[in-house]
């Protein structure tokens, strides 16, 4: 009977802290949620401009639209900083891995989040960029340097594809891990914008295209971040929800039980004076 | 003058959205001013001052490279980080321009072309906020 008091005891304080993980989950995901909005703008604006850009001249192309044979490529990969989160991190992780099935070479990595740095560091990968900790306080001078570093690598000639893998947030309640191939620059092209070739590009649309590229590919990762960061924190809340739920269902069920060994108890107490005042 | 509509855009969110009927920022070709009707017309944007005419009186600002975008009914300026001139914090400026100093020096002596890129881009950035500051009200 002590057995099962104490088990409640230990039962009830995890739901405590399950339950208070449930509420930081869901402010931080309100907080998440704003900034996503806020870096809505001018991502949408830097498509624009791009599409116009590409559309303005049939022959158009530069350094970064050059399709080459993909022989190495560079995988960008956004993971949690923590557990706790349901499969959120194990399933990023996973779909990055199938990713590359079908290669001879594994991709070069560029971590961000702790659990995704820990995960790559221990297998076979060449491991060109880490940053733990990034998604809570995500800074537009990090995702810069994650841009350069992969432009850089693009125009030198070091990977001839870089893709993007991150969490998107359908909702609380479903996120998906999704890729987006960010280098060679495609999609983005003829019949995207009104333009045609009205508009005076200064020095020449070449210039400009080259020079919104990595800004647009920066903000790419932080949209990324921005929105794994809103998924982790969706299926960190869910899951702790669902333990929380768990423990009230298990403390019915010990207190059901421990009552049970009570009423035992004392039935057996009483048999036993019964039983003892008969035979007197 | 005729007034237009002039959004700038940073990637931490909207920086300004209203109407103007001057602008001047400094392209990678020299300095550009914008008035109504403009013909459409794109340029980037390097590190440098800008100022925008509202409601009569010049507001001045540091823009640190960026894109800017005409279109005959708006205009639109990409900055990568944008601050006008009475918001700029002159103590962290100077403190990152002494940082960008020291760091330029040690990357010379090391040969780190890439340091030295670098900590260069840091100190037209800081001395830019610094001189932006000078033109606040």
């Amino acid at each position: 009977m002590k057995d099962i008091k104490r088990r409640i005891r230990s039962v009830g304080s995890t739901k405590q802290i399950t339950k208070a993980m449930e509420l930081v989950s869901s402010s931080k995901l309100r907080r998440a949620k704003q900034r996503a909005e806020l870096a809505r703008p001018y991502f949408e604006a830097q498509y624009t401009l791009l599409s116009e850009i590409a559309s303005s001249k049939k022959d158009f192309s530069t350094v970064y639209t050059e399709e080459r044979p993909v022989k190495r490529r560079l995988f960008i990969v956004i993971a949690g900083d923590r557990g706790l989160a349901a499969g959120y991190n194990s399933n990023i992780l996973k779909a990055a891995v199938a990713a590359h099935a079908g290669d001879a070479v594994n991709p070069k990595i560029i971590a961000i989040g702790k659990k995704a740095v820990e995960y790559f560091e221990k297998r076979d990968y060449e491991l060109v960029g880490s940053y733990p900790y990034l998604a809570e306080n995500v800074k537009t001078a990090h995702c810069a340097d994650i841009a350069r570093a992969a432009t850089e690598m693009f125009s030198a000639g070091e990977v001839d594809e870089v893709v993007l893998f991150y969490t998107a947030f359908v909702s609380a309640l479903v996120q998906n891990p999704e890729q987006i191939k960010l280098l060679p620059v495609s999609g983005i092209g003829a019949g995207m914008g009104e333009d045609n070739g009205l508009i005076n590009y200064d020095p020449s649309p070449e210039v400009v295209f080259n020079r919104i590229v990595p800004k647009f590919i920066m903000s790419l990762i932080k949209c990324g971040v921005v929105e794994s960061y809103a998924s982790e924190q969706g299926a960190r809340r869910t899951a702790m929800e669902s333990a929380t739920d768990n423990a009230d269902q298990m403390i019915a069920d010990l207190s059901l039980i421990y009552n049970r060994a009570r009423q035992e108890k004392i039935t057996n107490e009483i048999n036993e004076i019964v039983s003892g005042a008969n035979a007197l | 003058m005729t007034p237009f509509r002039l959004e700038i855009l940073t990637p931490d969110g909207v920086f300004f959205s209203g109407e103007t009927d001057n602008i001047v920022v400094r392209t990678t070709v020299g300095d550009k001013g914008i008035l109504a009707r403009h013909e459409p017309y794109v340029a980037a944007l390097t590190i440098g001052k800008f100022k925008v005419r509202i409601d009569g009186e010049f507001r001045f600002g540091a823009i640190s490279s960026g894109i800017i975008k005409v279109d005959r009914d708006k205009t639109v300026i990409l900055a990568d980080s944008c601050e006008w001139a009475e918001e700029i914090d002159l103590d962290r400026a100077v403190r990152a321009k002494e940082l960008a100093e020291q760091k330029l020096e040690e990357f010379e002596k090391a040969d780190n072309d890439r340091g030295v890129a670098v900590a260069e881009y840091k100190l037209k950035r800081a001395i830019n906020r610094i001189e932006a500051y000078k033109l606040r009200k």
